[in-house]
């Protein structure tokens, strides 16, 4: 008899998912799906809104990362505007944008998945969490919240506030950068070394215990996509998009944001509603890609950075090629923050950071515009359309989840049909099976995000509908 | 990173888009006027209370936490001692509540508050709003003496 299992609601994710395994009539997996079970409507509600809203307006969508937002959203107006912004602005949105970066990839690999990858992915449920990790290793939990403070003071500094900071407009920014605050986010950047290279040492004394894990945690041939400077080093804010194949040959090159339409299509499946997004000319879902830490490290050829260069080499000797298994989507991570943390240190270091005029200013010129950065779970877009009074008549956003989208349900497809066996599993193999969205570090709700141990429900059918078993935790 | 040890410090949560559950926020404003001028009180209003908030409480000689309830009748105010969680306790990180965060400054740091109080006031609606429900506006006026007279007996104390 054929059997569903649902896991409902996936824990210690950005938001609230479901995963449904369907089983066959020998009680293998025969197929994975994963849910996103809620509907946001940004894209309708902003419609008639004045686009100089639209920066404040989009960030509400994220509480985790919404400095991409407003970034992605600022730069599509700055089109319609037909603006280039000073250059000191384009720097000091960097700095917060990779400020966002650090502070969520903290959240992400010490809060969410340093349970797993410390205490055992088969570990007690009740103790695996952040309050088990800190019993365990309490330096790495400190750590962890070091880090993610760091990122979060840098945010309030320059945006007035950590969560859905308005600092960032059409033409820049609201206000230059301050010389105390200058010295008082420098002052702060040799814990942050300290605590990111305690949590890069730590990564690689365990890594080789999760060989197995990641052989079977979505690690599969797919394509790359990724912001990337003309020296080909690691970008977050400006530059245009690379794709790359599963052998690392370029498929696509300077992909700006005005060209992103053209070469990303989205799909929409009966059982999600998030997107599922593809390269065009490949079709959908042959065309199916990732995004994030793991793209960005396999696409760049350098960082940028000297102790972040040094990373990204260790990094490529995993493998000849672009580096497959999304286990390691948790380096590239922390790759990322070391390299944050570094560029920070430099962009406070540009003799015009102080620089007063940080804002250009226009009205309509466009009656459309696109903008595209990196959030920290990957590349997200922004597109707008307007009419001759600059009111928004359509929107579209394409975010980091969406291009994940195909490679978590293969991946949860992968995993599953590893550790189920026979119809049977175990709260432990559930954890597995949601470990490998993990890795991902989905956002799923955005503005609503949550954290931590909810409940998990476990629901057994048959194939009549008919409740066989059911376990909650 | 506060540059100073908070000799008070006042922690707040709530969503000022859901009526009564943004009256943390609102009293953490009242405060800052209320307390103006005060170098040893730190005011922190969030959203929710998150684990990297461990590391004011330890640095704070005393707390006083703020929330609304929906365990109290609407509009009552209730001022409590609140002390740290046990280890043994199954703790999580999505409902951080004061004494989960008391338990992981004392666990990640090793130094606690030596007064901690959690100030309460019944919640009447958490519908989507920015005002509050009658009986809770009816209440600000006590829970603003309640929320003086804690701030200033614990700094009286110190």
């Amino acid at each position: 008899m054929s059997q569903t299992i649902t896991i409902d609601p996936v824990t210690r994710l950005e938001g609230h998912g479901k995963i449904t395994l369907h089983l066959d009539d020998k009680g293998q997996v025969a197929d994975a799906q994963f849910h996103v079970t809620q509907v946001r409507g940004f894209e309708r509600f902003s419609e008639g809104r004045p686009f100089y809203e639209m920066p404040a307006l989009m960030a509400r969508i994220c509480g985790i990362c919404p400095v991409s937002h407003l970034i992605a959203s600022a730069k599509a107006c700055e089109a319609i505007m037909s603006v280039r912004i000073p250059h000191t602005a384009a720097q000091l949105r960097r700095m917060l944008n990779l400020a966002q970066m650090v502070q969520s990839h903290a959240l992400s690999f010490f809060y969410l998945s340093s349970p797993d990858l410390l205490l055992g992915m088969e570990s007690d449920p009740k103790t695996r969490n952040l309050f088990g990790v800190v019993a365990a290793r309490p330096e790495l939990g400190r750590a962890g919240v070091s880090l993610r403070r760091f990122g979060q003071h840098i945010i309030e500094l320059l945006g007035d506030k950590r969560i859905h900071p308005g600092w960032i407009v059409p033409g820049g920014v609201t206000e230059p950068l301050s010389s105390a605050k200058r010295d008082e986010i420098l002052a702060m950047i040799p814990k942050a070394y300290d605590d990111i290279k305690l949590a890069l040492s730590w990564y690689k004394q365990v890594a080789d215990t999760f060989k197995q894990e990641a052989a079977v945690y979505a690690n599969f041939p797919s394509m790359f996509l990724g912001l990337i400077n003309e020296d080909e080093s690691v970008e977050f804010t400006d530059g245009a998009l690379r794709m790359i194949d599963a052998d690392g040959t370029i498929v696509e090159d300077g992909i700006t944001a005005s060209r992103f339409p053209e070469v990303i299509g989205e799909a929409v499946e009966p059982y999600s509603y998030t997107k599922f997004a593809y390269y065009k000319p490949a079709g959908y879902p042959e065309g199916s890609y990732r995004v994030g830490p793991l793209a960005r490290l396999n696409i760049a050829k350098t960082m940028g950075t000297p102790l972040a260069d040094k990373e990204l080499i260790e990094f490529k000797q995993l493998s000849s090629g672009p580096v497959q298994s999304s286990f390691y989507y948790h380096y590239a991570r922390l790759v990322d923050i070391l390299y944050g943390i570094e560029k920070i240190e430099h962009i406070l270091t540009d003799d015009k950071i102080l620089d007063k005029h940080v804002r250009a200013m226009a009205g309509v010129n466009r009656l459309e515009g696109t903008g595209q950065a990196e959030a920290p779970r990957g590349t997200l877009h922004h597109h707008y359309k307007v009419d001759d009074d600059g009111k928004i008549v359509w929107a579209n956003l394409v975010i980091a989840t969406g291009q994940n989208n195909d490679a978590m349900n293969k991946g949860v497809l992968q995993a599953a049909r590893h550790y189920v066996k026979n119809g049977k599993f175990s709260e432990g193999v559930l954890n597995r099976i949601e470990a490998v969205i993990r890795t991902f570090d989905p956002c799923l709700s955005c503005s609503t995000h949550a954290f931590g141990q909810m409940p998990l429900a476990v629901t057994l059918l048959s194939v009549d509908g008919e409740v066989v078993d059911r376990i909650i935790r | 990173m506060n540059n100073h040890r908070a000799r008070c410090l006042i922690l707040s949560c709530g969503n000022t888009l859901r009526e009564d559950d943004g009256v943390g926020p609102w009293l953490s404003l009242w405060a800052e006027s209320r307390f103006a001028g005060h170098d040893g009180v730190v005011i922190l209003a969030r959203h929710q209370w998150t684990p990297d908030l461990a590391a004011d409480l330890a640095e704070a000689e005393t707390a006083v936490f703020i929330d609304c309830s929906i365990d109290a009748a609407p509009g009552e105010v209730r001022l409590e001692s609140v002390e740290a969680a046990a280890s043994d306790e199954a703790l999580g990180t999505h409902h951080m509540g004061a004494a989960e965060l008391l338990a992981l400054a004392k666990d990640l740091y090793s130094s606690l508050p030596r007064r901690s109080l959690m100030l309460t006031i019944g919640a009447g609606s958490m519908e989507l709003g920015e005002q509050f429900s009658p009986t809770v506006q009816a209440a600000l006026p006590e829970a603003c003496r309640r929320l003086a007279e804690a701030v200033e007996g614990l700094l009286a104390s110190a």
